[in-house]
C-alpha cells in the first residue's frame, strides 16, 4: 500500500506528518509484530482477551464506526428542531437515540456553527476523538503540527483546509479530552430546503464535523 | 457496544484499502497496529482497566516521544500506543 499517494490529495499545506506514513524499516516492523504477537498470546492464554472478540472488534471499528454516523446526527438536527435542541442540551443522549454510543462516545458536547461563529475541534494532549460518530481519527488530527497550530493560528490552519472565514466571524477552538469530546454541528448549506434527510447526511463529511471545513452548498 | 449500527464499508473512511478519498487517510499502516489497537480496546471493554487510565498512559508516551522535536517524534503513534499498553498491563500486574 502506498501512503505517499495520500499526501497529494491532503487538503492542508502543513508539512507531511511524521505519523502520516510508516517510515519503519522491515526489521523494526518485524520486531513490533513479534511484540504484539507475544502480548496477544499471553493475554489469550490468561483468558483476558479472546481471538474472535478481537477480530469482531476490528471489524466494527474499521467498518461500522465512522463519519457516516455523525452525518446522520447532523442531518437529523437540520431537519428536526426538537432533535437539534436535545442534541445541543444533551449530546450523548441525543446521539444514543440514533443508536450510536460506546467507548470514546461518552460525555459528548455538540457545538453549533452559525453565520457569526465557527467552531473547530482539537485534542491538544493526544488524540481524543468521538469514535462512535466519527470513527478513528485521521493521521493529521494526531499530529503535533495540527494540535499546536490550530490553537495559535486557527484562521491560518482553516485557510490551509480551504476554509476562508470573514474577519467578523468568531472562531472557537474546543479542546477534546478524556472528559469531554466535541462534535461540530455545521451550518446547513443554502439551497437545501427540499433535500431529504438521507441526501443531506450524504453531504456531511468528517472534516466538517471536526470543524476544519464547512458543508458546501449543492 | 450497540449492535444495531449499520455497516457501510463503502462510505466508512477508516478501511484499510488505499483508495484515494477526499478527506480520508489510512488509519493503520501495518497489521500489528490494528491488533495493538484491538487489544487495548478489548481489555478496557472487559473492565481490566479504565479507558481513562489507558489514555493517561498514552498522553505520557506521546508526550515523551515528542519531547525532543514535536515534528519528528522519536516513535510513531502506534508504537507509543503499544508501549502504553505494555506499561499499563505491567502496572496492573496483569502479565505476571
Amino acid at each position: 500500500m502506498s501512503d505517499h499517494e495520500h499526501d497529494h490529495d491532503h487538503p492542508h499545506g502543513a508539512p507531511p506528518s511524521p505519523y502520516h506514513r510508516s517510515e519503519r524499516t522491515g526489521d523494526r516492523n518485524k520486531e513490533l509484530t513479534e511484540r504484539v504477537n507475544k502480548l496477544e498470546s499471553l493475554l489469550i492464554a490468561k483468558g483476558l482477551v479472546a481471538k474472535d472478540a478481537l477480530d469482531k472488534l476490528i471489524e466494527i471499528y474499521e467498518h461500522d464506526l465512522g463519519p457516516m454516523n455523525g452525518a446522520k446526527v447532523v442531518a437529523r438536527a437540520w431537519v428536526d428542531p426538537d432533535y437539534k435542541r436535545r442534541l445541543l442540551e444533551d449530546a450523548t443522549g441525543a446521539i444514543a437515540e440514533l443508536g450510536f454510543g460506546g467507548l470514546q462516545g461518552e460525555h459528548m458536547v455538540v457545538v453549533e456553527n452559525t453565520p457569526k461563529t465557527h467552531n473547530v475541534v482539537v485534542c491538544t494532549l493526544c488524540s481524543c476523538y468521538p469514535w462512535p460518530v466519527l470513527g478513528l481519527p485521521p493521521a493529521w488530527y494526531k499530529d503535533a503540527a495540527y494540535r499546536s497550530r490550530i490553537v495559535i493560528d486557527p484562521r491560518g490552519v482553516l485557510r490551509e483546509f480551504g476554509t476562508a472565514l470573514d474577519d467578523d466571524i468568531e472562531v472557537r477552538v474546543w479542546d477534546s479530552s478524556a472528559e469531554v469530546r466535541y462534535l461540530v454541528l455545521p451550518e446547513r448549506p443554502a439551497g437545501t430546503d427540499h433535500v431529504s434527510e438521507a441526501e443531506l447526511a450524504a453531504r456531511v463529511d468528517r472534516d466538517a464535523m471536526i470543524g476544519v471545513t464547512r458543508v458546501s452548498p449543492p | 457496544m450497540s449492535k444495531e449500527r449499520s455497516a457501510r464499508p463503502d462510505v466508512a473512511e477508516m478501511g484499510d484499502t488505499p483508495l484515494p478519498r477526499k478527506s480520508g487517510e489510512l488509519v493503520f499502516h501495518d497489521d500489528w497496529e490494528r491488533r495493538a489497537f484491538a487489544l487495548a480496546v478489548s481489555l478496557a471493554e472487559r473492565g481490566l482497566f479504565e479507558w481513562k487510565e489507558f489514555q493517561q498512559q498514552l498522553i505520557e508516551s506521546v508526550g515523551e516521544a515528542e519531547r525532543g522535536d514535536p515534528q519528528h517524534p522519536s516513535r510513531s503513534y502506534y508504537e507509543s500506543w503499544l508501549m502504553s499498553l505494555e506499561r499499563l498491563l505491567k502496572k496492573k500486574r496483569l502479565l505476571g
